[in-house]
């Protein structure tokens, strides 16, 4: 199974619980929460159901394509149900079957793994899924996202798709995945993997990127004064991406990381406390 | 009657699991015993699914004799002793014949009544209550919520299976309604279950691939480990955490035994086995203290048969001992002092400034203690050691594994060929870790151990963060300990008021509380933690206040002043003499300092006493100041006798002033001495109220 199959498989198996099928969001973020189909639905109290492919982007995560696991990009494939399904945890096992893995053969296993995103102000309950000791999903209860408190309670299951296809490939490098029949991981990625981490790490510009952080903060704080909500979200995502560049970059000291990703929360919990308050006016 | 209860849940949390049986356990107790339903036995079990409570509980409460009282007898009956209106008006009104009254004594008086006997309520109606009471009841470090519910679990909730007697308890919890079902393994055999008693139950269960006593999984595990290893004459690397966690991690044990390339053996040993450890849960292989290319893990699963998590273990495995190597070749390209530069930004705390700045205070920390230990031949390099002992905080390696601090240093060290007592002190800083953990076995480890952590303990406490019951954000409590623990073990005298001297100094006005208020909670501090530590050693609280009373100028000597106190606290001159130092403390209570003048004396009997105590200090003091409390403390009780011939021959408060001050005086330069041994007034002897000890945090 390539990569393409893989990620037409869980289309179809998650369409078929309900979700609709989002297409990847246009920004760079660093994990498929903070994209708007789930970060802005999972705050109000209306059911909603969806599966997407994200792109996440870790510049620290760069190898410069020499590292077998890890890549300064990889691909999540993202479920949110709200409220959770009773049998969430069955309908994810159902999902591994229907991908061919006979479970029976292998360690399948829920392994505490609390996850939290300071930067979107958000944190869950939950575990890693260990397969045969790989890590293949993390699974989430999410509590409060944009400092909110949720209700109903979604279930986050983010599935790393590069892990999973190793696992289902049996193969220990990564660039040796078919992405298709006859387009492999090396081909689309290798290249991409090299020059970014050199960005990354040594010639991204540490003042443009310092004066982008400055400039997408200011007009966050802009748009939401005019109630301008997802796009001042946008410039919040913007900002996150230009502090992880930075920080790949070595050019932040301790308190300035934790400064600048308080400033990315205010702004993010602002625009959720006004996003909800919004609705329940309306 | 047999009593049953699994609560079926999501994957909990080993931690979670250790301390809902706990939680279960306790609550079961109390309620059934408020109940007054007896309880034969009562245990728990769990796996990562499920909370079980087994038991033999009685069928139902005692049945008892009851008193219902009515009017004072005064006025249920008249003075003939026939009922009256209200007497009768009760009889009524119980539905009781007259004839059973009678006259019933309360510590108020008199009244009518009579006695009846109450059936007792079978144990299946008042587990109806109890049991969502104690399930309610149950709290877990993080708690969360699912679905649309406000109720919070450790995790969600799937059933209930309760049973007494082979009936299901008709009760309900959280929406879920008591029965006798269950599941089997979540993978191997997803299938419904019936039970209505734990040997069914449990028969049912392993059927179906869960082994619900965690007992058995454990020796499970051990004889898979053993089996795996017998051809190898190998042996697994102890790790008994692991193994508890392990055991509550998985319903079906089955023990995996796989291998990696023997080129990842160049890693260093602690590297290899955090790295085994910190991912993937599994255990080191060693023979001979070498570690050898081999791992055992726990997997949740009935047979590998096609080796398939093996070969899953073994590829995870390789990729990650792939990453340290990457790390340890990284980060030896960049020698300590290098990367020590970079130290200035990491923030340390954000009121006492960088690990810069820490590290040389550090430097002269050390060097201070050096002199004062007379620790010449270590100086130099433990100064070194001070300046170089927090840059691995910037490796790869310790961003990866933060459990190798300090470990990582010290072997990044010597591979750069510092001198031993440099990269030993780098490596045992952190040591030891708990009560449990070893002290450092160098010198210079010794002195950087104390001096790093009397720096955070000193720092944070200077700028006004306070260690309460259930906040110690920078584990100054372990810091404390382990400052103590080694010098108990390393025997180090030096003067513990003068080093808190010398770290203020060296903060300079970096803190924000002054300085002689944070030595004063540094002092109570540490007398708390040294209390702490000597009572979990054994000793009798009230010895530990005895030997604490002298002060802690020397924090080594409280050891010996206790053990001396332990070891004379059985012989018969102990209480006559504690009860003796008790009066001399009574008679002296409010009393201003006298001076002896030998010229003022009257009577032979104080003379006798002044000589004899004079002879006595004289040896007496090297003692102590060597720190050999029995022998100071064995001298001091010859002075029992000839104080007893005083007390009964010289009235101390005499009439005469001068003579009555010259007498205090006496006794004052007595209880002097004694106290430089221990404040015998805390001693507790036979007859004598306890005094309330000190709850030990």
């Amino acid at each position: 199974m390539s990569v393409q199959d893989l990620i037409l498989n869980l289309h179809r198996f998650w369409a078929g619980q309900g979700c609709y099928l989002a297409q990847t969001y246009d920004l760079e973020v660093g994990a498929g929460t903070m994209t708007p189909d789930t970060f802005f639905r999972v705050l109000d109290k209306r059911p909603w159901r969806v599966g997407y492919v994200q792109p996440s982007r870790r510049p620290d995560d760069g190898r410069y394509g020499e590292n077998p696991n890890r890549v300064q990009k990889h691909f999540q494939y993202q479920v949110i149900m709200k409220p959770s399904p009773v049998d969430i945890q069955d309908v994810y096992v159902r999902s591994l079957r229907s991908l061919g893995v006979a479970l029976e053969d292998h360690d399948l296993r829920f392994d505490e793994d609390n996850w939290e995103s300071p930067t979107i102000g958000a944190w869950g309950v939950g575990w890693q899924v260990l397969l045969d000791g790989l890590e293949i999903s993390q699974f989430t209860y999410f509590q409060q996202c944009g400092g909110i408190d949720l209700s109903p309670v979604p279930i986050e299951i983010t599935y790393g798709l590069e892990r999973l296809e190793m696992f289902l490939e049996q193969k220990d490098d990564i660039y040796d995945l078919d992405w298709s029949a006859d387009v492999t991981y090396r081909d689309l990625r290798f290249r991409e993997e090299k020059e970014f981490s050199e960005y990354n790490f040594s010639v991204a510009s540490v003042v443009m990127l310092r004066q982008a952080f400055g400039a997408c903060q200011k007009e966050a704080a802009r748009l939401i004064e005019k109630d301008l909500l997802l796009p001042a979200y946008d410039m919040c995502l913007k900002c996150s991406h230009n502090f992880n560049l930075l920080d790949s970059r070595g050019a932040i000291s301790v308190t300035e990381r934790v400064k600048m990703i308080s400033q990315i929360r205010a702004l993010v919990n602002d625009i959720a406390r006004r996003f909800t308050t919004a609705k329940e006016g309306a | 009657m047999e009593f049953l209860l699994e609560l079926l849940t999501e994957e909990l949390p080993a931690s979670h699991i250790r301390s809902a049986l706990d939680q279960l356990e306790a609550g079961f107790r109390k309620e059934l015993g408020a109940a007054r339903i007896e309880i034969v036995s009562l245990r728990t079990l769990a796996t990562p699914r499920r909370l079980v409570v087994v038991g033999d509980f009685a069928a139902g409460q005692e049945d008892r004799e009851e008193v219902v009282t009515g009017p004072p007898l005064a006025i249920a009956k008249g003075p003939d002793g026939a009922l009256t209106p209200a007497g009768k008006g009760f009889a009524r009104s119980q539905g009781v014949d007259e004839a059973l009254l009678e006259a019933i004594r309360t510590p108020r008086g008199e009244y009518l009544g009579f006695k009846r006997k109450a059936k007792g309520t079978p144990a299946a109606e008042i587990l109806k209550d109890i049991v969502p009471r104690v399930l309610a009841a149950l709290s877990f470090p993080k708690m969360m919520r699912w679905a649309e519910s406000p109720f919070r679990f450790s995790r969600p909730i799937h059933g209930l299976l309760c049973v007494l007697g082979g009936t299901p308890v008709e009760t309900s919890f959280e929406g879920f309604r008591a029965s006798d079902e269950t599941v089997g393994h979540r993978i191997a055999s997803p299938l419904a279950i019936r039970a209505r008693s734990f040997a069914e139950y449990t028969a049912e269960l392993e059927r179906n691939f869960v082994v619900v006593d965690p007992e058995a999984r454990k020796r499970t595990i051990l004889t898979g480990i053993e089996d795996a290893l017998a051809p190898l004459t190998a042996k697994v690397y102890p790790d008994p955490e692991l193994l508890d966690d392990l055991t509550l991690n998985v319903e079906h044990p089955l023990v995996v035994f796989g291998g990696f390339p023997e080129a990842y053996l160049s890693l260093p040993l602690e590297v290899l086995s955090m790295a085994m450890r910190a991912g993937q849960k599994l255990f080191s292989v060693v023979r001979d203290k070498k570690q050898l290319p081999y791992f055992l893990g726990v997997a949740d699963a009935v047979a590998d048969g096609k080796g398939l998590i093996r070969k899953g273990n073994e590829r995870v495995l390789r990729a990650r001992l792939e990453d340290a190597r990457f790390f340890w070749d990284q980060d030896r390209k960049v020698s300590l002092k290098e990367r020590a530069a970079g130290l200035k930004n990491v923030v340390f705390q954000e009121k006492l400034g960088s690990y810069e700045d820490k590290a040389s205070r550090l430097k002269k920390i050390v060097s201070y203690l050096c002199d004062k230990l007379k620790a010449a031949e270590v100086k130099a390099d433990t100064i070194e050691a001070a300046g170089l002992c927090k840059a691995d905080l910037l490796t790869e390696m310790v961003k990866e594994f933060s459990g190798l601090q300090g470990r990582m240093g010290g072997l990044y060290a010597k591979q750069e060929g510092l001198p031993a007592a440099v990269h030993q002190a780098i490596y045992e800083h952190y040591q030891p870790g708990s009560l449990e953990d070893a002290s450092p076995a160098s010198l210079s480890g010794a002195v950087l151990s104390i001096a790093d952590k009397m720096d955070s303990i000193v720092g944070v406490l200077g700028v006004g963060i306070q260690v309460s019951g259930s906040s110690d954000p920078f584990g100054l409590r372990r810091n404390a300990h382990g400052v103590c623990k080694v010098i108990l073990d390393r025997k180090l005298r030096f003067s513990f008021p003068l080093l808190l001297d010398k770290v203020l100094a060296v903060y300079g006005d970096r803190l924000t509380v002054e300085r002689a208020a944070v030595k004063a909670s540094c002092l109570e501090f540490f007398e708390g933690r040294l209390r702490f530590m000597l009572e979990k050693r054994g000793s009798r609280y009230d010895l530990v206040a005895a030997a604490l009373g002298p002060g802690l100028d020397q924090i080594y000597d409280v050891l010996p002043r206790v053990e001396a106190l332990d070891s004379l606290k059985s012989s018969p001159q102990f209480e006559p003499f504690i009860l003796m130092a008790k009066r001399i403390n009574n008679i002296l209570k409010g009393v201003p300092a006298a001076k002896v003048n030998p010229d003022l004396f009257v009577e032979k009997e104080e003379r006798d006493l002044y000589s004899t105590f004079a002879i006595i200090r004289d040896n007496a003091q090297p003692m102590i100041a060597r720190g050999d409390y029995a022998r100071a403390q064995g001298i001091t009780f010859k002075i029992q006798p000839v104080l007893n011939t005083f007390f009964d021959k010289v009235l101390v408060m005499a009439e005469e002033k001068k003579v009555r001050q010259n007498r205090l005086g006496l006794l004052q330069s007595i209880n002097k001495m004694l106290l430089g041994i221990a404040d015998y007034s805390q001693v507790v002897v036979e007859g004598e109220k306890p005094a309330k000890p000190k709850a030990p945090r």
